[in-house]
């Protein structure tokens, strides 16, 4: 039943002390149901504790595991050695850090800039609509909710920026995709200024609609159509 | 090596929050709300505020909506005390009560995305131990974003941070906190990043570092719940409260741990052993699979124990079942979706036609810094500690005593994240200034530091974490008796030796996190100490602190455990009295909130 796997994982490495940078070959035995993040910990406890990675919650819901395995952006508190095994039909995984941010040591880069994409989109409410007139809560149908709930799924992994086609001067299909929810969301007011974010230099115009982001993503965001809708001016 | 640690620069925001969780930046939301333009900086161990572990919350918030027909906020102080086995603090519990709906307004008018009636009215679900007419059938009582309340929290009151221009130190440490003649006066804090020690000098310091459940086997908390904020108030010689009370959730994913939330039978999941015997409905005749957590998991370990639990067959630990197998189809694709995927992703299962193997797992701590109702820290049972505030689970203030109801946690975190904050910003009024960086800021982390990277020795890191974690499972985790826990004290002490002679292969200081680790580890074994001195010194069962020598509650120990621990070891207990001012006051029902028998 517990399946043991021989792994070969290719990870690119970095040191910021000499400014180093070179791929390091490590093997190892691994159960079928081990998450990436475990094998990472397994590496650090057996074989090399320097190897530097990153995660927080280890269930999908924070966002801070984000790398790329054979080149595909995920999240590895989530990738099961077996699926890993079929998905890529191989046993032998390169393992490299997202490329959104420089990096700071092996697998952990700096996500200082490219949060700010995010915070550029102000994910709060701009200017709050008036209270519904008998208090309380503002009532929202749950059919309004559904046309945008999808979208506040995003946990700002950033596995859809690395595998946006477009890389430079683009907010971002997350940066993107958090205006567009305030924009469909009825307590907003502010919509002009969110519009304006939208159809900025570095908003939708970049967007090819190439959908590479809605392929990526772990939370199964259609990330793309929701870019494709506010294009169109079609957010219903 | 220990010459080149030093500080390399001086913050002076007004207020300096360390821990940037759903507590932390309801705080600072707060102050910046009241008195706008207050510089705030926040420090959190993750790379961004977004992704602390308030994140991760699933079920619900707790909140009697004054629209409500039948439920009242006096069930739910009831609910809350009942909860805590009598040793939470009324005077907390009345505060944090009869605030919740405002607060839910709060949020839900900052940006929350509320899960919504057919009225489009914010719905709610019940929710274990919360119940109507004192106990009697089970109450609406928790809003929720779908099952992903935590991250609707956290990003509002994140969002809210960015509006009003808090600066956050991300991936970096408090390592020190900083005094003056008693008053607290900041942090030293160091930043993972480049690898360099600031000082943060506020008139007002706020801790809200969450929860330490990472000594444990089977865990629901995230990587970082180390318990340093714990371990800080420790080494100041200052007390932490009630850490024996420990929480262990019925339904940990077998294996990681990874919450499967109370929401799961709170929309009618079955608890099934092997034999397929829905055995709650033997223990807790009325609420059943909703009774609260620590007799939930306690009634699955004697499951266990007498032979109706299974095995799992890749991760070799025992469990018994959750059957989800019968909730309707339109409840798994909108209410639990995120939760059931869980089992797909993790162990396999398909929740909507198989059975999900559940174990308890270590959850949540009631017991923390204690703090008075305004949120400030005390030194004692009589005086606070100036300038130094504690809020969310980090703090004890206490509304859960011995044991926490669900989705009564977010609910803490947002009505006393307001509370300090208004306290905050009432004190940054009077306060005086900071002053100078005092002579010896930094010479505590300054000599850790050099001692772990100077140490030559032995010591495997990864052994001595994974040998705590077993220990402290096997014998101070459900069930506690006085003979394995001081095993445990002696063991512990063992390990803590052994802790000291782990040799760092990398002597880096910028994103070393074998560095990071060992610091975690010793905050980890300290607060392990802890726990274990207070299991022992409370002979008696109540809430999550179960012994087996000592089945029955006592009246004698009718109070709140205070501990202190400046060299490690060497615990002094204290003692705080439990605030019955709701009994006391003779309102109506008074006689509900006395010292009552907690049945299910
Ligand atoms: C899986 C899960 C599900 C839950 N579900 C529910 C639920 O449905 N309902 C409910 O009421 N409760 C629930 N809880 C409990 C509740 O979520 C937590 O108690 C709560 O989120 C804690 O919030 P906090 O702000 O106190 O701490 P956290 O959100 O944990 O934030 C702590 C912050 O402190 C920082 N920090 C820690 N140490 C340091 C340090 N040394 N220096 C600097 N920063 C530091 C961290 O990086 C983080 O930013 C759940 C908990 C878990 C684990
Ligand atoms: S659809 Fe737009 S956002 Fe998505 S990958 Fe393509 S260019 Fe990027
Ligand atoms: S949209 Fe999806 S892939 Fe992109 S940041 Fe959000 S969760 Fe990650
Ligand atoms: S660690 Fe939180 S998403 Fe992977």
């Amino acid at each position: 039943m517990s399946q043991e796997y021989d792994l070969t994982l290719k990870v690119s490495r970095y040191n910021p002390d000499i400014r180093r940078s070179w791929i390091q070959v490590y093997r190892l035995k691994a159960g079928r149901i081990l998450r990436f993040v475990d094998l990472f910990q397994k590496i650090n406890d057996e074989q090399d504790s320097t190897l530097a990675w990153r995660s927080s919650c280890e269930h999908g819901q924070c966002g801070t595991c984000g790398i790329r395995i054979n080149g595909k952006p995920l999240l590895s508190c989530e990738l099961l050695v077996e699926d890993a095994v079929r998905l890529f039909k191989t046993q032998t995984f390169t393992v490299e850090p997202l490329t959104v941010a420089p990096v700071t040591r092996d697998l952990v880069i700096d996500m200082e800039k490219a949060y700010e994409q995010v915070h550029f989109v102000k994910p709060y409410i701009i200017q709050p609509a008036p209270e519904h007139p008998e208090g309380d809560e503002y009532r929202i149908s749950p059919r309004e909710l559904e046309a945008y709930v999808e979208a506040t799924r995003c946990i700002n992994c950033f596995c859809c920026v690395a595998a946006c086609v477009t890389q430079k001067n683009y907010l971002g299909p997350n940066a993107v995709l958090a205006n567009i929810v305030r924009l469909m969301d009825p307590r907003e007011m502010a919509k002009q200024e969110r519009m304006d974010i939208l159809y900025s230099e570095q908003g939708t115009p970049r967007c090819r609609t190439a959908r590479a982001c809605s392929f990526v993503c772990p939370k199964e965001i259609d990330i793309a159509h929701f870019i494709a809708s506010a294009k169109e001016g079609n957010l219903k | 090596m220990g010459s080149k640690l030093q500080i390399d620069s001086i913050l002076r925001p007004e207020v300096l929050v360390i821990g940037a969780g759903g507590a932390g930046l309801r705080c600072a939301a707060e102050i910046c709300e009241r008195r706008q333009d207050t510089s705030v900086v926040v420090v959190t161990k993750v790379y961004s505020p977004q992704k602390s572990h308030t994140a991760a919350a699933q079920g619900g918030m707790a909140a009697v909506d004054p629209n409500d027909p039948v439920d009242k906020v006096l069930y739910h102080m009831f609910d809350t005390w009942k909860g805590s086995d009598c040793s939470s603090d009324q005077n907390i519990i009345k505060k944090v009560c009869e605030s919740a709906w405002e607060q839910i307004l709060w949020l839900e008018r900052r940006g929350m995305h509320f899960s919504r009636t057919e009225e489009g009215r914010i719905a709610k679900r019940p929710f274990g131990g919360h119940m109507l007419n004192f106990g009697e059938v089970k109450a609406f009582r928790a809003c929720y974003e779908a099952d992903r309340t935590g991250k609707g929290i956290m990003d509002t009151v994140w969002a809210e941070s960015l509006k009003h221009g808090v600066v956050s130190l991300n991936q970096s440490v408090a390592t020190e906190l900083l005094f003056r003649n008693g008053r607290c006066i900041g942090a030293i804090v160091f930043m993972e990043q480049n690898g360099k020690f600031v000082a943060v000098l506020a008139k007002a310091t706020v801790m809200a570092t969450g929860g330490k459940t990472r000594m444990y086997q089977v865990s629901s908390n995230c990587r970082q719940n180390t318990g340093d904020g714990l371990a800080l108030m420790l080494q100041a010689g200052l007390p932490v409260m009630d850490l024996e009370a420990v929480q262990f959730h019925p339904t940990g994913i077998v294996g990681p741990g990874i919450l499967a939330s109370e929401a799961l039978r709170g929309e009618g999941g079955i608890l099934r052993n092997k034999d397929d015997e829905p055995f709650m409905e033997r223990y807790a005749p009325t609420a059943k699979d909703l009774a609260p957590r620590d007799l939930v998991s306690r009634c699955i370990m004697t499951e266990i124990r007498e032979g109706r639990g299974c095995i799992h067959a890749d991760h070799k630990l025992p469990h018994v079942w959750l059957d989800l197998r019968h909730l309707p189809e339109h409840i798994h694709k909108t209410r639990i979706q995120e939760v059931c995927s869980f089992f797909c992703r993790f162990v396999g299962v398909e929740p909507q036609s198989q059975l999900c193997p559940v174990t308890p797992t270590a959850h949540y701590q009631m017991g923390g810094a204690p703090t008075n109702e305004f949120g400030e820290v005390q030194r004692d049972a009589q005086q606070i500690v100036p300038g130094l505030y504690a809020c969310g689970e980090f703090a004890a203030a206490s509304l859960h005593g011995h044991n926490r109801l669900g989705t009564n946690s977010l609910l803490e975190l947002i009505t006393m994240g307001k509370v300090v904050g208004k306290r905050v910003s009432a004190y940054l009024d009077e306060a005086e200034d900071p002053g100078n960086l005092p002579q010896d800021a930094g010479q505590h982390i300054f000599g850790q530091f050099s001692d772990y990277l100077e140490t030559q020795g032995r010591g495997r890191y990864s052994e001595i974490r994974d040998d705590l974690r077993i220990l402290m499972t096997a014998k101070v985790g459900v069930f506690r008796n006085e003979q394995i826990l001081r095993e445990a004290i002696e063991r512990l002490k063992e390990l803590k030796e052994r802790a000291g002679e782990i040799e760092l292969t990398s002597k880096s200081l910028v994103m070393n996190q074998s560095l990071v680790q060992l610091w975690e580890l010793h905050h980890l074994l300290d607060v392990s100490m802890v726990i274990a001195s207070g299991a022992l010194s409370r002979k008696e069962s109540r809430g999550a602190h179960y012994r087996e020598d000592y089945p029955e509650r006592s009246s004698e120990f009718q109070y709140h455990t205070l501990a202190y621990m400046t060299e490690f070891g060497e615990v002094t207990l204290g003692r705080r009295p439990i605030d019955m001012s709701i009994f006391e006051a003779r309102g109506e029902h008074y006689e509900k909130f006395g010292i009552i028998e907690r049945k299910y």
